[in-house]
């Protein structure tokens, strides 16, 4: 039987959470399988170091695995979830290697599975992702670098202010220029 | 503050990073179950996960999901150090305990990973029955490509209004780096509609399925791009299937 490749990834997404909820350790082979790549990719990217990445992903699925329990499988995003929980890993990672300030900011508070119900349908067409990648490349440098900081460091304004060594005020103008732009890109790419 | 002025904040805020006054704002539109409010940060969540899902990268070592697997308890760790330690320094008999344990051991994982390997098989055949499904609805229209070439590949498309089904032979899987990428051209224009490999044998079944169903198609057309996919077209299509 040939391999069949599908174009959507979330396919199959809730009947695969509601085995994960029933500790079917399968289920968590076939989640790997969907989003193993995708998981390792953004990790690795942000955090620069194969080891630790692998480490990372490890504790990216085992909490998935752990907190599954609190994911509605009829209107959640696992895929949307899964990379929220991956990120705040190798954030983590970079404030506690980097000796950085904690931030007031609990991020566990980004990862409740709750967050992640009812998200856009469009989330998962891969045109997405291109034009969102495409958004991203059409912005001015300085709007890109805080935007990249904010998403692959995960810090927050006061902290690229310091780190681009501007004053708050323009950083903050430049990111909600940034962002307005980006939004204006994607037209109607993503609608809830 | 008004949500039209909180709207560029939604991400930073989705992201765990926005800082006061602006969080709390935001938090208060929330609570008070501002619609605008909660559907902004649906978007800027699935914007969150675009951003995320664009790198490009190796892809992780082979060992990492059974590493995963066994830490979760799905598939037993070897791990023997202590044990081969004690069959070095100890007697016959002990070896001898030590190796039936130790195939019993193997055996385990093995039989684990085989069942793995089933049930992966079980989600090929469902993604293969809603292949027949499509191939067998009445409103499907079903086209040959590559019989009047004289080299392949050679094929089958399928196009149903909820999507488009490719079955192609001897088609060869894409160097390092690269990936096929479908198209549905109308007037001319072509359409972006995913990407995929063929396997060893040179055989790729694709089945496309968008969010909303496809325009009317003149051509479905496959090239060989750069690994994650381009906007338009680049190359020569290897495909071409009037319908």
């Amino acid at each position: 039987m040939f391999p069949l490749i599908l174009a959507v990834v979330a396919k199959g997404d809730g009947e695969l959470m509601i085995r994960l909820q029933r500790r079917d350790p399968q289920a968590l082979a076939e989640l790997y399988d969907r989003y193993g790549q995708m998981v390792f990719r953004l990790i690795l990217r942000m955090v620069r170091d194969n080891g630790a990445a692998e480490d990372l992903v490890q504790e990216t699925f085992l909490r998935v695995w752990n907190r599954v329990g609190g994911f509605d499988s009829d209107r959640g995003a696992v895929g949307p979830w899964l990379l929220a929980v991956a990120r705040n890993r190798a954030i983590d990672y970079l404030r506690s290697k980097g000796h950085r300030t904690e931030s007031t900011i609990d991020l566990n508070e980004t990862e409740h599975p709750a967050l992640f119900a009812d998200l856009p349908t469009d989330v998962f067409h891969f045109d997405l992702v291109r034009q969102v990648k495409r958004a991203l490349e059409q912005l001015d440098s300085q709007a890109r670098e805080a935007i990249e900081l904010a998403y692959f460091e995960g810090m927050s304004q006061s902290e690229i202010a310091a780190r681009m060594g501007q004053p708050l005020g323009t950083v903050k103008t430049w990111m909600r220029r940034a962002l307005q732009q980006m939004r204006k890109a994607l037209g109607g790419a993503i609608t809830a | 503050m008004t949500c039209d002025e909180l709207r560029p904040d939604y991400l930073l805020y989705a992201l765990g990073v926005l800082e006061e006054p602006e969080r709390s704002e935001v938090r208060a539109h929330l609570e008070r179950g501002c619609e605008a409010c909660a559907a902004g940060l649906g978007e800027a969540r699935a914007l969150a996960f675009a951003m995320g899902a664009s790198g490009d990268g190796p892809a992780p070592p082979r060992q990492l999901r059974g590493r995963i697997l066994a830490a979760a308890g799905g598939v037993p760790q070897r791990r023997w150090s202590w044990f081969t330690a004690l069959v070095a320094a100890g007697s016959t008999a002990l070896a001898a305990a030590g190796l039936i344990l130790y195939q019993a051991h193997n055996f385990r994982a093995e039989l684990a990973e085989a069942r793995i390997e089933i049930e992966r098989s079980g989600a090929e055949a469902a993604d293969l029955r809603q292949a027949l499904d499509l191939i067998q609805a009445p409103e499907t229209r079903e086209v040959t490509f590559g019989q009047d070439q004289p080299a392949p590949p050679r094929g089958r498309v399928f196009f149903h209004p909820s999507g488009v089904l490719l079955v192609a032979s001897r088609l060869p899987a894409p160097p390092p780096g690269k990936t096929y990428e479908m198209w549905l051209i109308r007037g001319g224009k072509p359409v972006p509609a995913g990407l995929f490999t063929s396997n060893r044998q040179g055989n790729a079944i694709y089945l496309y399925r968008p969010p909303t169903p496809p325009a009317a198609t003149d051509v479905v057309a496959v090239t060989l791009e750069a690994e994650g996919g381009v906007d338009a077209p680049t190359s020569t299509p290897v495909i071409s299937a009037p319908l």
